[in-house]
């Protein structure tokens, strides 16, 4: 089996969809260790899983919580460990529309 | 524009009529202070864990059975993964591989247009964008409300369609009573898929997607300037690029959103804190039981069996209020055709009139209003007075029949008559040797008029006067 | 009177009968915490502990006689007790405040514990070696040159140490049985779902379960009994009854089948863990157990099979530390994008990062099917593969570790080789099934290994019954 290769573009764009950012070094380095843990995951395309179907655990629909409307959390104590809130809100720069 | 097909899909997002929210028990409440029904499960705290909502879970089987979906025997619950302010945990909860409801249709006059499927999600929070100053503020009251997503096959092809079938879709949930859709409460939103082709061709343009209207005018305009847009750019040689836009409804454009938006990958996957949920066929048909008549339904059935005209079936099928109203009035008073002719004439004018939806008067007293005109305790001229003055200041329909003078009892009015006869014996004797005694006749009624100040029952007074001149 | 010498039963003996009192107890602990800092075990000793410890003796002397009533605990730091620090030993999680107390502290308050502070561990529990802790490492209990295991490497080492008579953990690949191991306590991972993981930060939601350490395995399976049941907060836990585990225990092994599989004894040969794992089987056998050769074919895929699963769960566990509802903010973030990338970036550890670019990589789309669904299925053929085991043996037994513990920093450049820890852990995850550490033998620099009992999904009355035997007789 090859070696799974991985770009830099596609790297990036793994850190796009993480919302992460790395610098130019960190990324150099990124590369040969990620490639080393991809080879090592990789081992699972040996086994042959072809006749399996995903299952699911499951549980009855009568099981389910009943639709009762219970006291909701203060609202200081949702806003409490924001680092910025105003008028009762989490607080953003405001975005473009 | 007749050169080109136009081809456009829905996707219909409709918030479901619950008391708590889809995944933890807060309340489903619109209008509150901001971040009020909010507690560790919607804000997304650490640690926190989505319990699904039963009810949300059966309305959306409920949804579906009024347009013939399928329903999935094993429902699994996915999470679609992006960063935005307004999405708490950084993934939606939704619904891939497994939704509840699968295929399904709706039948406009024109065409059939398929449904791919209905299935249960959860709302993301709301962004208010203030001033610079202030920034944007971030308000999750909504987040975790119960929606539903309907998706359309592409078989809608103008934006009347579209409309027409917006309007179907929202009667028949507000009839099943599973969403008030309530457009300006943003409790019923449509993106919308849009491509165009040369007429006849079967190969499918690039489509570009709308998102997020919230009224049905929106939907017609946003569907023609856009079909528009795109038959101009193919007309002059372009080529439609597949993109979100964004519909200004302001300017009357739609306004192309970053592309980089447009290729986003959500990385769906199960969500390994919810368990797939099992839906039994007797589950599903006890639910069906409890599903009411659509509107094509009840138009059939007050034609057929109450003898109303299409138009007035029309009419009063096209709200659920008016229906319930009507449905109870005629419960109470079985005429059914009576009680539509004066739901028509008389309470949907005024409502026309006043430009407030709300009837006030009760089936109740409606009911009772033409049972005394029936029985004849009342002449039409009293009722009408009667409905007026109840619709005004909800009076009491007894009360006011007697102090409107209008319930002339038999037992009075056969005293009246007979005080009248017993003072003109001139008359009386006129009536048995005129050659007109008919004109005489009609004096006697006129007399008995003018004593009861018109409110005795004309039918009644006549025949009363009959049987005393014999 | 050396309180880190009794057993956990011994002490709530001593505070039933009040020839104990919580306060002295729970100073004593403090004081033990303060005299061992520099194993930097503990993160927080919370300040409210002796006021804790007072209403408890209050509780005591009017009668309460909750299971727990007076003793002092230790939690990891990724488990929520309203009005407290909770940071996953992130320094994104830095000044996070618990808005809520998890399912396992509010089972331990209504028993009346003291909860005591909270312990250091690998950052999110992406770890094995309590290396990747934005609040510095924490030692080896025994020697401290060499790591207490992770990611519940504090709790470990504060049983060892006796800092505390019992610890909490987490335990999503190997998190809590492998520090035991290493620090010669005993640890479970009870089954998937027997502890309910509400108010536990997620790491893998699908395979990671709260567990807990004590000095001996009946302190254990008393512990355990109080922790489980199903919560209506938690649609993954188990509503099921709550046997008795303590009660389970016989002391003795007759007829029990004890499973060894090939792959294990294979995997085995030329570790530090070798003659203990075939001694102990033997020692087994001798004692009336009946020992069932079987094997697993994919055992070897576990490893693989967790590092796809596992880091894909955590790369969407962790989208919500983003810089505006809790976490800390980036100070040089300008606009929302900024606050997602500068925060995130600034604020997780590298292992952390590197897990959450994995996960994102198996998720997305083009490696879906070949990475996550394939790993899925491959866990199904594993669930598979146990079920048939299990037919015919009542416990597996393996070792937990490959040795005993390594040197700091000696595996902190290779991720692999860390990664590899867990050879022997990941299984019992995977499955879902109960697995314990029990300390077993000594390696090559006479330092504690452990062996591991597993059985079927809610049998930790059986782990229970033969770790203990082992623990009592073995090695006698």
């Amino acid at each position: 089996m090859s070696k799974t290769k991985i770009s830099i573009e596609e790297v990036r764009r793994l850190a796009s969809l993480s919302a992460l950012d790395f610098t130019e070094e960190e990324l150099n380095s990124f590369i040969p260790e990620f490639e080393k843990i991809l080879e090592f995951v990789d081992q699972v395309k040996n086994c042959d899983t072809d006749d399996v179907e995903i299952e699911y655990t499951s549980h009855k629909l009568a099981t389910l919580r009943e639709d009762e409307a219970k006291e909701s959390s203060p609202q200081e104590e949702i806003l409490m460990n924001s680092p910025k809130t105003k008028k009762g809100s989490f607080c953003v720069p405001k975005m473009l529309d | 524009m007749q050169d080109y097909d136009i081809v456009i899909g829905l996707e219909v997002h409709a918030e479901l009529k619950t008391k708590s929210k889809v995944f933890c028990s807060c309340k489903n409440q619109f209008g509150s202070l901001p971040n009020t029904n909010c507690c560790p499960v919607c804000v997304g705290l650490p640690g926190a864990l989505p319990i699904l909502n039963k009810k949300a879970v059966e309305l959306v089987i409920k949804a579906g059975l009024t347009i013939d979906s399928e329903i999935n025997n094993l429902a699994v619950f996915e999470r679609k993964n992006y960063f935005y302010p307004d999405l708490a945990k950084a993934y939606q909860i939704s619904q891939l591989v497994r939704p509840i409801c699968i295929g399904g249709h709706i039948d406009l006059k024109s065409r059939r247009v398929r449904i791919n499927r209905i299935h249960l999600e959860e709302d993301a929070g709301k962004l208010v964008h203030s001033s610079q100053a202030i920034g944007t503020l971030i308000d999750y009251n909504r987040g975790g409300v119960p929606l539903m997503e309907l998706v359309t096959e592409p078989d809608i092809t103008s934006a009347d369609e579209a409309v027409e079938f917006l309007t179907n879709l929202r009667q028949r949930y507000i009839f099943a009573d599973v969403a008030e859709c309530k457009m300006e409460q943003g409790g019923m939103r449509c993106d919308v898929n849009i491509s165009v082709k040369p007429k006849g061709s079967n190969v499918l343009g690039e489509r570009t997607e709308m998102k997020n209207l919230n009224s049905f005018k929106s939907v017609h305009r946003a569907i023609t300037y856009e079909a528009n847009r795109q038959i101009e750019i193919l007309k002059n040689g372009g080529k439609i690029t597949q993109e979100t836009r964004k519909w200004d409804d302001n300017h009357g454009k739609s306004i192309s959103m970053r592309k980089k938006e447009t290729s986003q990958d959500y990385r769906y996957f199960p969500d390994p804190d919810l368990l797939a949920v099992e839906i039994s066929h007797d589950e599903v048909e006890t639910i069906r039981k409890t599903l009411p008549m659509m509107p094509e339904q009840l138009k059939e059935r007050y034609i057929k069996e109450y003898g109303l005209s299409e138009y007035e079936a029309n009419i009063i099928t096209k709200d659920k209020a008016i229906v319930d109203y009507y449905n109870k009035a005629i419960s109470l008073y079985k005429n059914p055709k009576i009680v539509a002719n004066w739901l028509l004439t008389d309470i949907l004018s005024k409502i026309k009139d006043e430009q407030d939806s709300q009837i006030k008067i009760s089936p109740e007293d409606l009911a009772r209003i033409l049972t005394l005109l029936e029985q004849s305790k009342i002449s039409r001229t009293v009722a009408k007075d009667i409905f007026a003055k109840v619709w005004q200041d909800s009076a009491n329909v007894d009360q006011l029949a007697k102090s409107l003078g209008g319930f002339v009892d038999d037992d009075s009015l056969q005293n009246i008559v007979k005080n009248i006869v017993e003072n003109n014996q001139k008359a009386v004797s006129d009536y048995h040797t005129s050659e007109t005694p008919e004109k005489v006749f009609r004096w006697f009624v006129g007399q008995v008029m003018k004593e009861t100040k018109g409110k005795a029952n004309a039918q009644t007074a006549e025949k009363i006067i009959k049987e005393l001149l014999k | 009177m050396k309180f880190e010498e009794l057993s956990l039963l011994e002490i709530v003996d001593l505070l039933h009968s009040q020839k104990l009192s919580s306060v002295e107890l729970t100073q004593y602990f403090i004081d033990r915490i303060n005299d061992r800092k520099e194993l930097n075990a503990v993160l927080e000793i919370y300040d409210d502990a002796i006021e804790q410890a007072k209403h408890a003796d209050e509780r005591i002397k009017n009668g309460f006689r909750g299971k727990l009533a007076g003793v002092p605990i230790l939690i990891k730091d990724n488990i929520l007790f309203k009005g407290k620090k909770a940071s996953c030993a992130s320094k994104f999680l830095e000044n996070y405040v618990a808005q809520y107390n998890s399912t396992v502290v509010d089972k331990m308050l209504a028993e009346g514990a003291v909860i005591l502070g909270r312990t250091n561990m690998d950052e999110f529990a992406m770890g094995s070696s309590t290396e990747n802790s934005a609040y510095g490492n924490t030692l080896n209990a025994i020697d401290p040159m060499r790591v207490p295991g992770g990611s519940s490497g504090g709790s470990a080492c504060a049983v060892r140490a006796g800092l505390c008579p019992v610890a909490l953990g987490t335990d999503t690949g190997g998190s809590i049985r492998q520090p035991a191991s290493y620090n010669g306590v005993v640890g479970i991972k009870p089954t998937y779902g027997r502890v309910s993981r509400y108010g536990v930060v997620a790491y893998a939601s699908s395979i990671e379960q709260v567990g807990l350490f004590t000095k001996t395995v009946k302190d254990n399976a008393y512990m355990l009994s109080i922790l489980s049941g199903g919560s209506q907060n938690d649609e993954t836990s188990l509503k099921v009854e709550v046997p008795d585990y303590l009660a389970q225990i016989k002391g003795n092994i007759k007829g029990i089948k004890v499973g060894v599989l090939k792959e294990v004894s294979d995997a085995v040969k030329g570790l530090d863990v070798e003659k203990t794992y075939f001694d102990l089987i033997e020692f087994l056998k001798e004692n009336g157990a009946e020992i069932v050769y079987t094997n697993m074919p994919h055992f070897a895929l576990t490893l693989p099979c967790y590092y796809i699963i596992a880091p894909a769960e955590a790369s969407s566990n962790l989208g919500r530390f983003d810089g505006i509802k809790y976490s800390r903010r980036s100070v040089t973030a300008s606009n929302v994008d900024e606050i997602y990338v500068k925060s995130r970036s600034e604020g997780f550890g590298k292992e952390v990062k590197r897990r959450i670019m994995l996960g994102n990589f198996v998720l997305s789309s083009g490696y879906f099917d070949a990475y996550y669904n394939k790993a899925k299925k491959l866990q199904q053929k594993l669930k598979k593969e146990a079920e048939e085991v299990f037919k015919s043996c009542d416990v597996i037994i393996l070792p937990t570790t490959t040795g005993e513990a390594f040197e700091i920093g000696s595996k902190t450049q290779d991720p692999i080789a860390m990664y590899k820890e867990d050879l022997f852990t990941i299984l019992a995850n995977i499955l879902g099934v109960p697995a314990l550490s029990v300390p077993c033998g000594k390696g090559s620099h006479g330092l504690p290994f452990g062996m591991q009992v597993l059985a079927d999904c809610l049998k930790e009355g059986q782990v229970y019954n033969v770790a203990d035997y082992i623990q009592r007789q073995y090695g006698r």
